[in-house]
């Protein structure tokens, strides 16, 4: 049995994209057939759910019972790795929960591997959440995620603004979300499955679907770029067995 | 995968090369032969394919995705129709680049449609080093060097090297002086029963039009004679 992985998706505000990446990560994982289940905080509607409701379970991640289901059943789930996607604004108060309930020393102590992607908005107010959240996250893996999904410039026309916040962590990796062609962002949203469900070309019950290839074309290409990311920063290293995986593979 | 139907593009990053006429031929020759044939036109200003056969032809734009799914869905459509592209100056970097990213030849090719690019060899730089960049752009498609001999000797022939078994360069036979006149009204198809009943036409430039399309379509055959059996050799080398 491997050390179990939690990442935690999360930005203190909304509309930033979390669920997004949480997407292509659970996409990433399955495709490298690492098993994986995650938790969607978004009680009770359940962005997550919507799109992967094979593994995803809603949480309200402030109750305790909730809790519990989470973080008691680590070491007993077949599951290698535990996506969970935090609302807007809980990022900080999910951290000081962990926290308290003694997971960040075990992530310490080596027992579980743990990893924080901080989704970044464009606000300052976004960027000085990197360093609430930094003083928990420790020795944790702790990637800035750039989401230009949505056309942000992230202050990279004002250097000392950004240097100032980006480099106050050290060992924090950045990851750039390349930008997604809006139709066809739009097409897998009105389709309701994974990404890797829209590129096979298949409904949410593996039926054959009639999605245009272009678009299918543009999710590809755009899923590749963002698992090179991921591959970049070794994702997969991190949660241990080495797979080989190719996004064309699963088109 | 068995060889279903392909879909030819007629390209050159130059104006004036002659690629609208080549399209021209090559829908016609495909009518010809008894095959359902749609051809998109990627040009912009007169003279364009659309004018000359509209019957056959879709006007493309690549400028928006809504112009890129109405192009490339089609193209890789599994409908039996041959597609004829007549790829405009202005269109050839978009075109590559979309096909590229969308992976557009993987997808042709996993349907068993063959895609092949007639690229009309001129002695420029534009010309040869955007003949050198689509092998490694478009690696799937296969690339054809087309001398339209209407531009004169091909001199330039050595700096569009060729690989594979389907290699070989294409030719475009020169029609005789003075005939142009008669087919550049568009439209104008050069079908049997557009030729039989043309009265406008004297009987001698008749019989060299005759004559000129039988030498072109005599390439187009061995072309294509040439890209099956290619199939054929990877599909058994698959095996």
């Amino acid at each position: 049995m491997t050390k179990p992985t939690v990442v935690l998706v999360g930005a203190d505000k909304g509309g930033v994209g979390k669920t997004t990446v949480a997407r292509t990560l659970i996409d990433y994982f399955n495709a490298r057939q690492t098993p994986i289940r995650a938790f969607d905080t978004e009680s009770p509607r359940g962005t997550l759910k919507r799109f992967h409701p094979d593994v995803t379970e809603v949480v309200d991640v402030t109750a305790v019972p909730d809790q519990m289901k989470i973080f008691d059943t680590l070491g007993t789930t077949p599951a290698a790795v535990t996506v969970i996607d935090i609302r807007a604004g809980l990022l900080s108060p999910t951290l000081q929960a962990l926290s308290d309930i003694g997971f960040l020393d075990a992530a310490k102590k080596n027992q579980l591997t743990f990893a924080v992607f901080h989704i970044l908005g464009p606000s300052i107010a976004s960027l000085q959440e990197i360093a609430e959240t930094a003083k928990f996250v420790g020795d944790a893996s702790y990637f800035l995620v750039k989401n230009h999904i949505n056309d942000t410039s992230f202050f990279e026309w004002n250097p000392a603004t950004y240097d100032s916040y980006f480099h106050q962590i050290q060992n924090a990796e950045e990851i750039t979300i390349p930008k997604l062609n809006e139709m066809a962002c739009e097409q897998v949203e009105i389709s309701s499955v994974p990404y890797v469900t829209f590129v096979a070309n298949r409904d949410a019950k593996g039926d054959p679907a009639n999605n245009s290839f272009v678009l299918r074309g543009y999710v590809r290409h755009w899923l590749g770029n963002v698992w090179a990311e991921y591959d970049r920063v070794k994702l997969a290293d991190l949660v241990a067995p080495k797979m080989e995986s190719h996004v064309r593979q699963v088109g | 995968m068995p060889f279903r139907h392909s879909v030819n593009i007629v390209a050159s990053p130059r104006p004036r090369v002659g690629k609208t006429l080549i399209a021209r031929l090559l829908t016609d020759f495909h009518a010809h032969e008894g095959r359902n044939v749609v051809a998109f036109d990627l040009n912009a200003g007169e003279g364009t394919l659309a004018q000359f056969l509209p019957q056959y032809t879709k006007v493309a734009d690549l400028s928006d995705i809504n112009g890129q799914m109405a192009l490339f869905d089609r193209l890789v459509a599994d409908d039996g129709v041959t597609k004829v592209v007549d790829l405009g100056n202005e269109a050839f970097e978009q075109f590559v680049a979309v096909a590229g990213r969308i992976g557009f030849a993987e997808e042709a090719r996993k349907r068993g449609i063959a895609p092949a690019m007639l690229f009309v060899i001129a002695p420029d730089r534009t010309s040869v080093e955007a003949y050198r960049g689509l092998r490694s752009r478009l690696p799937l498609v296969t690339l054809l060097p087309l001398h339209n001999e209407l531009l004169g000797h091909a001199q330039h022939r050595d700096k569009y090297p060729m690989r594979g078994t389907e290699a070989a360069m294409v030719h475009v036979p020169a029609l005789a002086l003075g005939l142009r006149r008669y087919i550049d009204q568009a439209p104008f198809s050069f079908s049997r029963a557009r030729l039989a009943a043309a009265t406008d036409i004297p009987l001698d430039v008749h019989l060299e039009l005759q004559r000129w399309l039988r030498k072109a379509y005599l390439e187009f055959r061995e072309l294509e004679l040439r890209l099956m059996l290619a199939d054929l050799q990877s599909s058994i080398r698959l095996r």
